[in-house]
């Protein structure tokens, strides 16, 4: 009796070593499953690095109009063009000559400043600056507003002080702001959009890519099957956690391997904020990996031929992004798509990976992205198991059939020719 | 060309369009990429963005002081459209802590005897921390603190002055002396489904779109039929092609004129140069679209590695097309080959001409771009026609 519990183990224990085998061997001798399972995850990330390497926006061009002409509006327009935010490329006559720049594109935005402009001060009559931009990406808008709100609270700290005829520092310091006040920008410091965006971006590429490899490798087995099964039926392939866990366990020694590279080599190169402790990384990642293989594996099954994984996945990137509440706000984010969200690992993934990365969080405050991709993981486990279970049966049911139909054949007498 | 002929191409023609027909109805991944997937997309971007701009983001409240003058502060914060005080913590460690949870995009510290100071005319600090890893939410919670700040210290000083004897205009006029008047052109409500949707929708199409063209091509060698297709098409590359993608290009049209109708009919986003320019838009957007897919599988004659760099372009394009950050302020090594995206130049059309509603002279370079992607297979039509009859799959 005991020794049959060892042949048992010994038995499950080869068939998943040949299994194990047999799928490293057709990742490497696919070029398709290369491409997703290795160069996309290298390739990807850098690319998408270098376009927002840049990380802000910084002297977006703009023309003034000065119909003022004074010392205070030439102090003013100074102050502007000083900023980092803005540059100003051409100082316009009118108003329709500064409209022709915009529209050739060689501005995107117009500071207006009237002629009564240095009049209405020396009145002490509130001054009016129109500031006009593009809205083709409001990036500029932001930065031509940016320039003339703190040019214009500068300005009027200096005038306030000036009229008040303080006699001491500390009253000039009082009457610029009564209240002082600072800004502190926690965990991304220069607002930059590759330290914001990258880190999403990086945990979509790997869950994307490792679905498209995983439903490629499942096309692929279908196709080159003789009655288009996922799982064929010889020796090897009989047991169920057997078939689930060798394949899993060949995508996830992969998926390490890839995650170190993108979520640790990545943010080195393009010098993102990365205060996070390598340990909870791990720990929490080990949940969104296994969740992701076993979705994966789970969708596979639906796959019939290789190519289409890429028709359905890929589209999907862009919804996921902006469902996983990153780049739009996740408090802003409907019910609905919510708890649509929360059916994929990225979700969760995401907003873990980025707390833990960028803000420097520990396990403890990612503990509800943590339990669900736990739950995540064994509900497709489970997924995974009952639609593999289905295919060994459908696979079972196929050939038994196609052999019942050979042998009433044969035995009918009725051979093919070739047969004969 | 005798009679004879011209019937006898039209025949051709004819049973090359039954073809192409059997072949997309017995793949029911055509219409999941044609009709089903866009769908979804216009659905889940435009209710996703429904309200236009995020409002009442959760923000956390340190109050040390807890007078009457910062409990007033709280309220006008809280009274801010875009944030909401969602709590209140006893000190920044918890709010920090807060923070790393998401619960809060950003917290308002005001330190003890804030009040004190402001009316012994100390000049106290407050302070406002903002989470950009959330840049979005960041930005807005930002602007809404800072306006707040600004007032708290014009309110302390309006007290000082009204004390003085000043009149409220008088107070006014000394507190902000020059003002600004701001005009976001043509989107004055800064509305952030008008900015994003308009390329996100016809970015998806275009990423579909070259994905499809690839896969009707290469899965004829896939399937080994090449050689009856190019057959049934007599020889003629430009036949086989043409009749392969107008039925695509049909769908897609349709497609593409659902999109149009959703965001300039129904959503009333702005279209300054009337809905016909944007037709003719999107009509040459899907063809520069399906040019881009041929001269893919041109130059990549296999059918996944078509297809991937089809995915690629059309999922980089979005962020190359300058909507979410501006190709001047990109890595320069990236800013050239923004033109070799479609999207790109339909980004160009749509701001010169659905926005802000220039002529078309600013915009006749962008239509040009697209006619020469739709045109580009045209070069490559000898190499398309050896691949085709000479490659095999490889998986």
């Amino acid at each position: 009796m005991k020794f049959f519990y060892l042949r048992y183990w010994r038995e499950s224990l080869n068939d998943w070593l040949f299994i194990f085998n047999r799928e490293v061997r057709q990742i490497f001798h696919d070029g398709g499953a290369l491409l997703f399972f290795i160069f996309l995850p290298l390739g990807y990330p850098i690319l998408y690095g270098l376009i927002y390497t840049t990380e802000s926006v910084h002297n977006v061009p703009i023309v003034v109009i000065d119909e003022d002409r004074s010392a205070t509006s030439r102090e003013y327009l100074g102050k502007v063009d000083a900023t980092p935010d803005v540059r100003i490329v051409m100082d316009c006559p009118n108003m329709e000559e500064a409209k022709e720049m915009l529209r050739r594109r060689e501005a995107y935005g117009i500071v207006y400043i009237p002629r009564s402009f240095d009049h209405d001060l020396a009145e002490h009559k509130a001054a009016h600056v129109a500031v006009y931009s593009d809205m083709s990406s409001l990036l500029y808008y932001k930065s031509v507003l940016t320039a003339n709100t703190n040019v214009s609270l500068d300005m009027n700290a200096d005038i306030k002080v000036r009229l008040s005829g303080n006699y001491t520092n500390k009253q000039d310091e009082t009457a610029r702001q009564a209240i002082a006040y600072e800004s502190v920008n926690q965990y991304n410091p220069q607002a930059g959009m590759a330290s914001f965006i990258l880190p999403a971006v990086l945990i979509l590429i790997l869950q994307q890519s490792f679905l498209l490899g995983i439903g490629l490798l499942a096309g692929t087995a279908r196709e080159g099957n003789k009655q288009h099964d996922l799982v064929p039926v010889e020796r090897h392939h009989h047991g169920l956690l057997r078939i689930v866990f060798a394949k899993s366990s060949v995508y996830l020694l992969i998926y390490f391997v890839q995650s170190v590279y993108c979520l640790g080599v990545v943010p080195r190169i393009f010098e993102l904020p990365q205060i996070g402790n390598p340990f909870t990384m791990f720990f929490f990642l080990t949940p969104f990996m296994i969740s992701v293989v076993f979705f994966g594996m789970t969708l596979s099954t639906l796959i019939r031929e290789r190519e289409n994984v890429i028709l359905v996945i890929v589209f999907t990137s862009l919804i996921l992004l902006f469902i996983s509440g990153i780049s739009w706000p996740g408090a802003a984010v409907p019910k609905f798509w919510k708890a649509i969200s929360y059916l994929f690992p990225s979700t969760f993934g995401v907003n873990g990976f980025v707390r833990i990365n960028t803000m420097g969080a520990d396990l403890l405050a990612v503990r509800r992205e943590w339990d669900s991709l736990w739950i995540l993981t064994a509900f497709y486990f489970f997924t995974a198991c009952i639609c593999y279970r289905f295919k060994i049966i459908r696979a079972r049911i196929k050939t038994y059939k196609a052999y019942r139909e050979e042998r009433s054949r044969r035995s009918q007498g009725i051979l093919t020719a070739s047969e004969e | 060309m005798t009679r004879k002929e011209i019937i006898e191409n039209i025949k051709r023609t004819a049973r090359l369009y039954r073809r192409e027909f059997y072949r997309m109805a017995e793949r029911p991944v055509y219409w999941f990429a044609m009709v089903f997937a866009p769908l979804l997309c216009y659905v889940f971007f435009t209710t996703l963005m429904q309200n236009g701009m995020p409002e009442s983001l959760p923000v956390g409240l340190v109050d040390m002081d807890n007078t009457v003058t910062t409990r007033n502060l709280a309220r006008t914060l809280d009274a801010f459209q875009q944030v909401e005080i969602k709590q209140r913590f006893p000190n920044v460690t918890d709010a920090r802590r807060a923070m790393q949870r998401g619960e809060i995009y950003a917290y308002f510290y005001i330190p003890k005897g804030t009040t004190h100071k402001a009316n012994r005319q100390e000049q106290p600090n407050i302070s406002f921390y903002v989470n950009y890893t959330y840049l979005m939410a960041g930005s807005l919670a930002y602007r809404d603190m800072r306006t707040m700040s600004e007032l708290a210290s014009g309110a302390a000083q309006r007290k000082v002055l009204l004390a003085k004897g000043a009149t409220e205009d008088q107070a006014m006029a000394f507190l902000r002396p020059i003002v600004i008047d701001s005009h976001s052109l043509n989107n004055p409500w800064l509305n952030y489904s008008v900015y994003l949707c308009n390329i996100l929708l016809p970015g998806i199409l275009i990423l579909l779109i070259s994905i499809l063209t690839v896969y009707g091509i290469g899965t004829e060698i896939k399937d080994g039929e090449a050689h009856e297709w190019m057959e049934l098409a007599g020889g003629n590359i430009v036949r086989a092609l043409g009749v392969k993608l107008i039925p695509q290009f049909v769908v897609f049209w349709f497609m593409g004129l659902a999109y149009i109708v959703l965001l300039y009919g129904y959503l009333n986003f702005p279209c300054h140069c009337g809905i016909p320019t944007m037709i003719v838009a999107m009509t040459l957007m899907i063809t520069a679209a399906q040019g881009l897919g041929v001269v893919f599988f041109a130059l990549l004659p296999s059918l996944r590695m078509g297809m991937s760099f089809s995915s690629l372009w059309g999922v980089l394009a979005i962020s190359m097309s300058g909507m979410s950050y501006p190709v001047i302020a990109m890595h320069p090594a990236v800013q050239g080959l923004s033109y070799l995206f479609p999207l790109r130049h339909y980004f160009l059309i749509y701001v010169n001409s659905a926005l802000n509603g220039y002529p078309w002279q600013y915009v006749w370079t962008a239509f040009l771009a697209l006619l020469l992607f739709a045109l580009a297979p045209l070069f490559f039509l000898k190499k398309i026609k050896y691949s085709v009859l000479n490659y095999t799959y490889v998986p």
